[in-house]
């Protein structure tokens, strides 16, 4: 520690501390531009200029280091004249063009030049005249307004690690953007955006449609994915015009995913529902509110009187817990049903369902922050990128910065397989076996283990193409490491075997005495905003809020006395017992908040017939989807942006969502709509206010409080503190000590083999689904702006495997099975094994559910709907 | 000024340049200066098969290509007529040289012909003052030039071309 004088103010900062830094801590603000604290410093832009007293010396305060005893003056008139001659220099090529600049209110440039007085410059040179890049659909590149701080060029380099955009050209020539003068060619996170001190980059979708000062911010959390992220959402006028972020807050620091920070325009569509609808005669007229309610109640009471489990419920995992909380209530209550599910059916639960048995919990282990502190990093069937952004951004920068060990387990190379010290490669459909064979190889000793145990490592190697050599690098350094994290994801919670799978990781991570350290365990990718939130709120069959058997007695009781009411539901089911109610004629009425089962079987498979069985369809969305053909009331739901409520992150924090806009039309959030039924129904609710469900919840579960990361900046939509007290927050981790006493009697110490699913034969061809960085679901894609980023599928084929069919770049091939065919344009890359073919999911044309098998396939334990993997042949169409 | 079709890069030719060379620190620089060797300059496609095989980001080698003025991102003639234009030619008519070439070929500093056989590139300096003006073609240097000698040297090497192209 060094005593440093910043203005007369005595601080102690480290030694390694630079002044910039040392006059942070002494509350002494000093102006920059190329400075980010999440980047490498870069020292360009000269306008953190400080004298030191001593040698009179006029230093960059962001790149100079603080030695004992320095005297620094940040406000001098030595500064000041520096500072004023610096901003000439900015200003050289700038045309001043505030009043039609889009960053003209808010810019960095703007304010320092007012405050130092230097609005013109004096120097006469070669002025740059560039005309803007427009090319790109997404950002407009303006390089005469550029001051070339450099920062897009960083954050796209060392927090992105894209490196989309580049320095071009040499001195007053040199220009930012693409390469070789393309088009914008990017992940589209928007972070260039957001960094830039200028108008320099701006944003295409809204260009000329605001200026800053006229948006209201609300600070919400984003529910596309897992990651949490805290965003501001500025409207006009009820009306979003852009998403920003603030740096530094919350678990995302400032960075958000293109979908988060482009994609809200489907939600202020004109398809948006936006008044409830009844059937009548086979058509879906447009009804009231009070009309609607008692109508609906009554035919659900009609049915509820014939006994329990007659009617069941599917949740949405992008809704907030309250909404949850509420639907699993009435559901559990009121409809006296324990049929009720969650999209996290569709592969999560095999990742969650497994943990929560075994350690009590869903809170994860580690965090993005152990990620920075771990040695070895194994990321298995999982793409962190596309399936939650952030956790992909602390991996790479594990990785870069903090030197991680990284090895990738998986058939395809996603963007951060190249940073990998290995990229262990098996081909598809072996994961899972890996998985088996690896916990067995580090769970057990020699003698203990299971007599298939060496053929099937054989197997691995020989018909899955592993590498033994990265393999035992892989179990060596397991082995060695201090700390380590798993990274399991979409593809891994999808395989046929998941469930054993990941028991075979939770057993390995106990052998390896994981639980007890710090720093050590899996990290889980769940699939939307708020898998975690609705699982613990119980909107699942299994569980009653807070992880409790539904069948077992004492946890009956105990929430039978919480809502003063009997519980006198059955066994019930998910949606595999749903489906079969409907079917069998036990099951009379389906609620749906935000889900559709239809997209997510085979269009073949019988789904839509078994659903017409049904007396009472009731869909809740934000749209018409393929359901609402069939439904008896269409309901209108309010979009996150427009409701309040909670929703649980992949790290675990219970974050809040604050309405940016009053509900769309008469749309009304899911918890409302069952409120209003709850009591047309005789069972009165206690508050329809979500904050006093929030208390309710928070009361019974108080571990469940909100907690974020970077708590200090978070601040409510009126600046007040969301957090009053952010040094209490609870932890958002598991609990390691209740977890190791739990897990020492829970594991099994002997698994079963997993069987690897089978090899494709000559000219077949394993064709998946994955998901696009682009697109969420299937909501997006009446979203304008990511439809402008990625606007129909494309299959990815292996460059070697093109080169033999004499395939080349977007030509359409013909994909077909026994069961269906579909064409598709193609796009070539290395990334992708030689008998794969990878499409994403969310495009509903054509067909591609049509190519998976007909009859309604479960896998696991939990009969999970996985939808992943099918195979294919492949022909050029001539 | 002509603009020619771009030609096609070799992928073995680049991959075996990538094996040569790998991605470590500062090879980017010889990457690039072998393929203009070959090529007479840097094909856009080359940067892509260089970045999709050693995965160095497209984005820092064409920053690289844009710094230094040695690189050519559009094709070149088969003799570039490199005429100093430095203090010391400058003073003995290197200005004049220039003028001939642009009245004789049809070209302006940094164009070629349409047949693609010059380019005109005035440099800085070639660093053989005492024999100013002076200009390099291919490897070859020519000292105290005058209009009419340059005009000489432009015929000398138009047949050198005729010839080299006829069959033997």
């Amino acid at each position: 520690m060094v005593k440093v004088f910043v203005n007369g103010v005595e601080v102690e900062v480290d030694s390694t501390s630079t002044i910039l830094k040392a006059a942070e801590k002494a509350g002494i603000s000093i102006p920059t531009f190329c400075y980010h604290p999440r980047m490498d410093p870069a020292g360009s832009c000269r306008i953190c200029a400080v004298e030191l007293e001593d040698s009179k010396r006029v230093v960059m305060s962001c790149v100079t280091p603080v030695s004992e005893g320095m005297r620094i003056l940040t406000e001098s008139a030595k500064v000041a004249d520096a500072r004023k001659t610096n901003l000439e220099l900015l200003l050289l090529h700038h045309p001043l063009d505030c009043p039609v600049c889009d960053c003209g209110g808010e810019c960095p440039l703007q304010n320092m030049s007012f405050s130092y007085g230097a609005s013109d410059s004096r120097f006469e040179s070669h002025r740059n005249d560039e005309v803007e890049d427009i090319k790109s659909d997404v950002l407009v590149f303006n390089s005469n307004r550029c001051i070339l701080c450099g920062k897009c060029v960083r954050i796209c380099d060392e927090v992105q690690d894209v490196h989309a955009i580049g320095f071009i050209n040499r001195g007053f020539d040199t220009v930012i953007g693409p390469p070789l003068g393309k088009k914008l060619d990017c992940e589209f996170c928007g972070d260039c955006l957001e960094v830039c001190p200028t108008g320099a980059i701006t944003d295409k979708f809204v260009r000329y449609q605001y200026r800053p000062w006229q948006l209201e911010k609300t600070k919400t959390t984003c529910t596309y994915c897992s990651s949490g992220c805290q965003m501001n959402v500025e409207t006009e006028k009820e009306a979003i015009i852009r998403v920003t972020s603030s740096e530094g807050e919350g678990p995302n620091e400032g960075s958000i995913c293109a979908i988060g920070r482009f994609g809200f325009s489907h939600v202020q569509s004109t398809e948006r529902l936006n008044k409830p609808y009844a059937r009548s005669f086979s058509r879906l007229v447009p009804t009231e509110w009070d009309f609607l309610i008692p109508e609906l109640s009554e035919k659900l009471r009609a049915i509820v009187s014939t006994g329990p489990d007659r009617i069941a419920t599917l949740v949405s995992p992008r809704i907030p817990m309250e909404d949850a909380y509420l639907i699993q209530g009435f559901t559990r209550r009121v409809l006296r049903s324990n049929y009720i599910d969650s999209g996290a059916r569709y592969g999560f639960m095999n990742a969650a369902f497994p943990i929560a048995k075994s350690t009590g919990t869903l809170r994860p282990m580690v965090d993005h922050q152990d990620l920075l502190k771990a040695k070895v990093i194994l990321v298995i069937g999982a793409d962190p990128t596309a399936e939650s952004n952030i956790t992909g951004l602390f991996l790479k920068r594990a990785i870069r910065k903090e030197k991680a060990r990284m090895y990738y387990v998986g058939s395809e190379s996603v963007s951060i397989t190249a940073r990998a010290k290995d990229h262990i490669r098996v081909l598809p459909g072996g994961e899972g076996l890996f998985s088996w064979v690896l916990s067995e190889e580090i769970s057990c000793q020699e003698s203990g283990r299971h007599p298939e145990f060496l053929s099937r490592k054989e197997e691995l190697f020989k018909s899955f193409n592993v590498d033994p050599q990265a393999y035992t690098r892989l179990v060596q350094d397991l082995r060695e490491a201090q700390t380590a994290v798993i990274i399991t994801g979409r593809v891994f919670h999808r395989l046929q075997f998941a469930y054993d799978a990941m028991e075979s990781l939770i057993r390995m991570s106990h052998a390896l005495g994981w639980i007890e350290r710090d720093g050590c365990g899996i990290l889980p990718l769940p699939e939307t905003g708020n898998d975690l939130g609705v699982l613990m709120m119980g909107a699942t069959y299994e569980w009653l809020p807070g992880l409790l058997d539904s069948q077992d007695s004492d946890n009956k009781k105990r929430w039978e006395s919480t809502w003063g009411e009997p519980l006198s539901y059955g066994k019930g089911g998910g949606l595999r017992e749903i489906l079969e109610g409907i079917n069998s004629g036990a099951i009379k009425g389906l609620i749906s908040f935000g889900e559709n089962p239809l997209s997510h079987f085979s269009p073949q498979s019988g789904v839509r017939e078994i659903l017409s069985k049904l007396d009472l369809l009731v869909s809740v969305d934000l749209f018409q989807t393929s359901l609402s053909d069939q439904a008896h009331y269409l309901l209108p739901a309010a979009s996150s942006y427009e409701r309040s409520g909670h929703v649980v992150s992949v790290e675990g924090f219970v974050q809040s969502l604050n309405p940016a806009m009053t509900y769309w039309g008469e749309s009304l959030s899911d918890g409302e709509i069952v409120s209003r039924l709850s009591e047309c129904m005789g069972h009165p609710v206690s508050s329809r206010l979500t904050s006093d469900v929030s208390k309710e919840i928070f009361t019974l579960m108080p571990d469940l409080s909100p907690s974020t990361r970077n708590g200090e900046h978070f601040m409510g939509p009126t600046g007040n503190l969301i957090l009053p007290e952010v040094v209490s927050q609870p932890p958002h981790k598991a609990d390691r000590n209740s977890v190791a006493s739990r897990l020492s009697e829970k594991t099994k110490s002997v698994l079963s083999p997993i069987f690897p699913e089978s090899i494709p034969g000559e000219g077949e061809f394993v064709f998946a689904l994955n998901k696009s960085l682009f697109h969420s679901g299937k909501m997006t894609l009446l979203d304008t702006s990511l439809m402008k980023m990625e606007s129909s599928a494309l299959v990815r084929i292996n460059r070697q495997t093109a080169k033999k069919l004499k395939i080349k770049k977007n030509e359409m091939v013909l994909i077909e099975n026994s069961y269906g065919s579909c064409t598709l344009p193609v796009e070539l890359t290395s990334g992708v094994t030689e008998n794969e073919l990878q499409v994403p999911y969310h495009f509903d044309s054509p067909d591609l559910l049509g190519l998976f098998p007909r009859e309604l396939k479960y896998s696991g334990p939990c009969s999970t709907v996985t939808m992943l993997r099918t195979r294919v042949s492949l022909k050029k169409i001539e | 000024m002509s603009q020619t079709k771009h030609i096609e890069v070799d992928q073995d030719f680049i991959e075996n340049l990538c094996d040569e060379f790998g991605n470590r620190e500062g090879t980017v620089v010889q990457i690039l200066q072998r393929i203009q060797e070959k090529y007479g300059y840097v094909p856009a496609d080359a940067l892509d098969m260089i970045g999709e095989y050693l995965e160095i980001p497209k984005s820092k080698m064409y920053g690289v290509l844009t710094f230094y003025s040695q690189f050519y991102r559009e094709p070149r003639g088969k003799y570039v007529l490199k005429i100093c234009v430095g203090t010391a030619c400058h003073v003995r008519g290197a200005g004049l040289l220039v003028d001939k070439v642009k009245e004789e070929l049809k070209i302006e500093p940094g164009e070629n012909t349409e047949d693609m056989l010059f380019t005109l590139e005035p440099v800085s300096c070639l660093g053989s003052c005492a024999l100013a003006p002076m200009a390099m073609v291919t490897d070859t240097a020519y000292g105290k030039l005058s209009p009419d000698k340059m005009l000489g040297l432009i015929k000398d090497l138009e047949s050198e071309h005729l010839s080299a192209s006829e069959p033997a």
